[in-house]
């Protein structure tokens, strides 16, 4: 049996043209990202920045897993909705909204927590995890999971003018309870708008090149912006010897 | 010692900045820890998720170095 043509279409070539100038990137980066199978944790500010990126970026396969519904009160950040889709589940908005953005991509629709019990069969099977949840906790339940599952998670989190992003990469770098402790502030957090875009756009990009191959990521590297005073430090964080998650291996 | 503490947002509200708008000058015995220098202040350990120097995270047993600037850093966590 012959396989399947892989090779990029006419279309994909107009779509992702500007991308596919890059000397960095070309057509095995581009095809990487087609063959992609990607798992956006939360569709809130951070997951909206995310999604859409991934899905123009030309990512083949998305699950995005949501809760929630949209409120007026997401208006401000959540660039995926529109004041139409108030009282809709999010990821039925963001499933039309992604798919109109880029109809050859394959989005799954999840509405539900991630939590303990489910995080590791949710993960297995994709590439990346990425981090766009609201609350500590449950980041820690996505970190445990990708360390299991053996898949990189794009850690993200905003508060007020302030942002977090860096790449785990199971079990060579730092895990996110290495260095972030078990502090979770009063939620939700005020934030402005444009820091969840921001540091949505960040874990993106370092999706993006983790996906494809292409750039330095931020592994074993913690990036704080602080758009407040518009500063942003790139520092080295460093495996904890007791970590309750990936200390054993 | 001298440290220089500096923070963004209700952290720098509660460190009282005297040298710029995020930074404080603290001088205090040689040898504490950031914890402890925060307790100077009345910062409870809760409002700091962690600190960074010299380019690296640091926790917050980290006893800083005559005249050394470490960065504090809030709990963050909204998505």
């Amino acid at each position: 049996m012959t396989p399947p043509d892989r090779r990029l279409t006419p279309d994909d070539r107009e779509r992702f043209a500007r991308q596919l100038e890059l000397p960095e990137w070309g057509d095995a980066a581009q095809e990487r990202l087609r063959d992609a199978n990607v798992f956006i944790a939360g569709a809130g500010g951070l997951g909206s920045a995310v999604a859409l990126y991934l899905t123009a970026a030309g990512v083949g396969r998305i699950t995005l897993a949501d809760p929630d519904v949209v409120e007026l009160s997401n208006l401000n950040r959540q660039v995926l909705y529109t004041t139409k889709d108030a009282g809709r589940d999010k990821v039925g908005a963001a499933t039309d909204r992604l798919v109109s953005l880029n109809p050859s991509a394959a989005i799954t629709p999840l509405r539900e927590r991630v939590d303990a019990d489910s995080a590791p069969g949710l993960l297995a099977g994709h590439d990346i995890a990425i981090d766009c949840l609201d609350t500590l906790a449950a980041r820690f339940v996505l970190n445990r999971a990708s360390f299991e599952v053996g898949i990189p998670m794009v850690y993200g989190a905003v508060a007020g003018f302030t942002g977090h992003v860096s790449l785990i990469e199971p079990p060579e770098t730092a895990c996110l309870e290495c260095f972030v402790p078990r502090k979770e502030p009063p939620a939700p957090a005020p934030v402005l708008g444009c820091t969840a875009g921001l540091i949505g756009t960040l874990q993106a990009t370092e999706a993006v090149k983790r996906l494809a191959g292409v750039g330095e990521t931020l592994a074993g590297r913690l990036l704080v912006v602080d758009g407040l005073a518009m500063r942003c430090d790139v520092l080295e964080v460093q495996r904890d010897p007791a970590c309750p998650v990936c200390s054993s291996r | 010692m001298i440290v220089y503490l500096r923070s963004g947002g209700k952290l720098c509200d509660l460190l009282k900045p005297d040298v710029d708008e995020y930074t404080r000058k603290v001088d205090v015995a040689d040898g504490l820890s950031i914890e402890e220098i925060l307790a100077t202040l009345g910062v409870a350990p809760v409002m700091v998720a962690f600190a960074f120097a010299d380019g690296k995270v640091k926790r917050l047993d980290y006893v800083p170095a005559d005249g050394e600037t470490v960065t504090l850093q809030s709990p963050v966590a909204g998505g």
